[in-house]
């Protein structure tokens, strides 16, 4: 099989059945090092066009909502690592990028996330996710890999639950060209 | 500023059948990059070309954030924005690549109060290019009443 030129995230490799010891498995809770500001909504505002006034207009937002609230879609990036920092190693949150298996890249498939509250400007996520099932080997047009399917639950900073997701990844390697 | 559309559907305006207007978003290059700054994922496939061919696709593509924010956009615009996005679904069957264009469009399935008394409706969205269909989605609001 074709091997990816470059590994992008810090995967870990091992086989399916050393893979299936973690199913059931929860990651560290992560705290966000983003907060929730206006500024990173209007960013992915702009990125999908979303004229939205609970974002945009403070006015409005105050009245409809008690505050500019973040989009939905941008829950999973308060949760991201950054690039570098002074004192960390870069760590993802996504257990499913800590599964030993043989695939050397991967592809999110499907998501489904569960909405309890918004959150407002300032608000600090965690997140913990768990491991919930690997499938076996798949041939698929993309390559040959898993599924995994993880569930990941997301609070803010006074304990209440903001959303629950549900995401599946497929990690593969590509077929030989 | 031109003011903002505020146009708020209520739960009892709401039918079975009810067509979402199509949503229209051409994606240059340049926005699939903002989508890895906007959303904090640097993950190569969203940002770095070769890397992307190398896993197959045809092209960087954008992230699952970009997607949720545009299906929710097509939710939006048409119910207003005083909805609650109370559940979405979505699977990723095609990429979205650099150069496309990506359309929304949706079709109300079910309006209904669940067990809490929320007033709900169910949608379902369909987002395509020019190839066809990429990514189904299935939504769940919550709207005022009047």
């Amino acid at each position: 099989m074709a091997t990816v030129a470059q590994a992008p995230f810090p995967l870990t490799f091992g086989t399916y059945a050393d893979a299936l010891k973690l199913v059931g498995q929860a990651g560290a809770k992560t705290v966000a090092e983003f907060s929730v500001t206006w500024e990173a909504i209007k960013v992915y505002c702009a990125l999908v066009e979303d004229a939205n006034p609970s974002y945009w207009d403070e006015i409005y937002a105050r009245r409809q909502w008690g505050g500019i609230v973040a989009p939905p879609g941008l829950l999973l990036s308060w949760c991201m690592a950054l690039e570098w920092h002074p004192t960390k190693a870069r760590k993802h949150y996504i257990m499913a990028l800590r599964v030993p298996l043989p695939g050397d890249t991967l592809i999110n498939v499907a998501t489904s996330t569960e909405f309890d509250c918004h959150l407002y400007l300032g608000d600090r996520v965690s997140v913990q996710d768990r491991l919930v099932q690997i499938s076996e080997e798949k041939d698929t047009r993309l390559g040959i890999g898993h599924f995994l399917t993880t569930e990941a639950e997301f609070l803010n900073q006074d304990g209440e639950r903001v959303a629950l997701q549900t995401n599946q990844l497929f990690r593969y390697r590509t077929h030989e060209a | 500023m031109a003011e903002l559309k505020q146009h708020q559907k209520y739960w009892g305006d709401v039918s079975e059948g009810d067509v979402l207007p199509r949503v229209t978003m051409h994606v240059p290059f340049a926005k699939v990059i903002l989508n890895a700054a906007a959303t904090n994922d640097y993950f190569p496939g969203h940002h770095d070309p070769e890397y992307a061919r190398a896993q197959g696709q045809r092209n960087i593509y954008l992230n699952t954030m970009a997607i949720e924010g545009f299906i929710d956009r097509v939710a939006t615009d048409w119910a207003g924005p005083g909805t609650f996005i109370r559940k979405r679904q979505m699977q990723m069957r095609a990429s979205i690549y650099a150069g496309d264009t990506m359309y929304g469009e949706g079709l109300v399935t079910r309006r209904y109060q669940d067990a809490a008394g929320r007033h709900l409706v169910d949608i379902t969205i369909s987002i395509a290019t020019d190839e066809g269909p990429r990514v189904p989605a299935a939504l769940t609001l919550e709207l005022p009443r009047r």
